[in-house]
């Protein structure tokens, strides 16, 4: 078995070869620059560091997400939408081994995306507004841990949403694969992204015990570092983190499953 | 002829159903090593079906294709590494430079040096304008490019459809002397789907022709290769071009009869002022001779074989979608 690692470069040059991965990354970093430093200009009040950083974060999460849905939702589907995919296909290389270099280089893609929002985030509200250390998360993140400290939560928070970034951009993926249409697989994905939040808050209304099992209700995960780990959530909202990744965990199989059993079987008549 | 050696590619009894329409029966076709094999049919007829399921992209609902010893359906990592190939359109990544693209399809193959990706391009007659974006390219420059990538690996078996769609004139030559080279001195066998005949006719060493997905034909190009077109021992049509037709066609009636007696069937074409008739080789001095004796002056004699053209109307049946 050669190089599998040449696959990835492949794909990685596929992703970082075009103008719009640079434009979504530097948009990011030129968004909070922008943020810190129209704040600091025209702002009455001293603003914090790490206060700016949280309300950034609000904005360049989300954003950040719908960048790599997108780079998702293309991935496989614009292989198709282009022809490429009967070259790409034609080499001594299984269907599932060209699909999971895919796969991984987007992952790849997420963690930078992720990555860049955390550093520039810190990086510009230090240079702008001073670092300011020792500060507790209780202050700024509105946690009700009062012992956590803002690098510990800055650091669960990416974490967790490192978690649910992988679980969407797996859906937009699996979209990707199934539906081979860069337009249908983009405008799907982003629509399920942008919706979730209403559509968690929809299902909440539902009294069903299935309700707990929607995909939705468990991907803003950074919502159980807030809550106190003695109180043990309200007796309205049960469900707790392991559930949640639990049911995360299910969904992603499924998603993963139903890529590569489409991927590996279909005829290409692209 | 290295027709003693194993077909490269064994194409047996494939099959391929979509829904209830069968696109492919049962279609059989060996490949000897080192030839230029054409492959004809009209739109719908299952050429490019049959080159998908050659190199894996389509699967068979029956049958197998065997490459270079090993099947496309069980062992397809090893037989696709003889292809080499374009399926329809050369489509590259628009926004990658031409180098850029080649050297993606290179790292998918182990052992491609630096220097067979600088030959291909030589090739391919790309070295002006690789490190230009493939957007930029006109669909001839494209086709060139499928053609390098294809070459890449030095594959024993190249796959081209259409590969003359998009070539200007010197291209098409270019490409056609490049192929047969290929097949001759490196043992490449060239396996090309076209709608361009007379292209075909120049190129292949053997054709063969599909209909509503079944082989009805396979046939020779090359002198002394196979029986069906005007070889020695056959009578072919023969033009003679004289300055008065209906006198030669007198001369020669009253002179060759057959043993009963009934004179020579020809054919008075006094518009191109010729006359045609069936004529073995051995003939063809001796009718001219009967001429010039009777004072009839010939300017030029040539043979009408029928042109590939013809043959694959008549054999298809002229039909063009089924």
């Amino acid at each position: 078995m050669f190089d599998f690692a040449a696959l990835v470069a492949n794909e990685n040059m596929k992703i970082f070869r075009r103008v719009r991965s640079w434009i979504m990354l530097g948009l990011l970093v030129l968004l909070t620059a922008a943020i810190s430093i129209i704040a600091s200009v025209t702002a009455s009040s001293t603003i914090k560091m790490w206060d700016m950083t949280s309300m950034e974060l609000m904005i360049l999460i989300p954003l950040a997400n719908i960048f790599c849905v997108i780079i998702a939702a293309d991935i496989v589907a614009s292989e198709f939408t282009n022809g490429t995919i009967k070259l790409l296909l034609i080499r001594p290389w299984t269907r599932s081994k060209v699909l999971l270099s895919k796969y991984v280089s987007l992952l790849i893609f997420v963690l930078i995306t992720l990555a860049v929002v955390y550093v520039s985030t810190l990086l510009i509200n230090s240079l702008v507004f001073g670092y300011e250390g020792g500060v507790m998360a209780q202050q700024v993140f509105g946690v009700l841990d009062p012992g956590m400290s803002a690098w510990s939560y800055m650091n669960q928070y990416f974490l967790l949403q490192l978690v649910s970034f992988i679980v969407t951009v797996t859906l937009a993926f699996m979209i990707s694969a199934v539906f081979r249409s860069s337009a249908l697989a983009i405008g799907l994905s982003l629509f399920i992204v942008l919706m979730s939040e209403v559509l968690s808050q929809l299902f909440s209304l539902v009294n069903k015990p299935w309700v707990d099992y929607v995909l939705f209700q468990h991907l803003n995960l950074t919502k159980y570092l807030r809550m106190d780990a003695a109180l043990g959530g309200s007796n309205q909202d049960m469900m707790t983190l392991g559930f949640s990744l639990a049911v995360l965990a299910g969904y992603y199989i499924v998603f993963m499953a139903l890529s590569w059993f489409v991927f590996t079987k279909r005829d290409v008549a692209a | 002829m290295s027709n003693l050696s194993q077909p490269i590619v064994q194409i047996k009894e494939v099959t391929k159903r979509i829904g209830s329409k069968t696109i492919i029966d049962n279609l059989s076709l060996d490949l000897p090593q080192g030839e230029v094999f054409g492959f004809l049919g009209p739109n719908g007829s299952g050429k490019t079906t049959t080159i998908r399921m050659m190199v894996g992209l389509m699967r068979m609902s029956k049958g197998d294709i065997i490459i270079g010893g090993s099947s496309i359906r069980t062992d397809y990592e090893k037989a696709i590494r003889h292809v080499g190939a374009i399926v329809e359109n050369p489509e590259m990544y628009k926004y990658l430079t031409g180098y850029k693209n080649l050297l993606h399809y290179a790292r998918m193959v182990p052992g491609i040096s630096r220097n067979r990706i600088d030959e291909v391009i030589g090739l391919a007659g790309l070295d002006k304008r690789i490190d230009d974006k493939v957007k930029t390219y006109s669909l001839g420059m494209r086709q060139r490019l499928g053609v390098a990538q294809a070459l890449l690996h030095k594959p024993s078996l190249l796959i081209l459809d259409e590969p003359t769609n998009g070539l200007d004139p010197a291209g098409i030559r270019e490409l056609r002397d490049y192929l047969r080279r290929l097949a001759a001195e490196e043992g490449t066998t060239v396996f090309v789907s076209s709608h361009l005949l007379s292209e075909m006719e120049l190129m292949c060493d053997q054709v063969a022709i599909i209909q509503a997905g079944k082989l009805i034909d396979l046939r020779s190009l090359r002198p002394g290769g196979g029986a069906s077109v005007g070889g020695t021992g056959l009578p072919a049509q023969v033009l003679f071009e004289v300055d008065q037709p209906d006198e030669a066609a007198r001369v020669l009636q009253e002179t060759i009869r057959t043993p009963d007696g009934v004179p020579v069937r020809l054919q008075v074409r006094a518009g191109e002022g010729a006359i045609v008739l069936d004529a073995l080789r051995d003939d063809i001095a001796e009718l001219n001779a009967l001429l010039v004796a009777g004072g009839i002056r010939v300017y030029a004699i040539r043979s009408l074989s029928k042109s590939l053209e013809d043959q694959f109307l008549e054999v298809t049946g002229g039909e063009s979608v089924v």
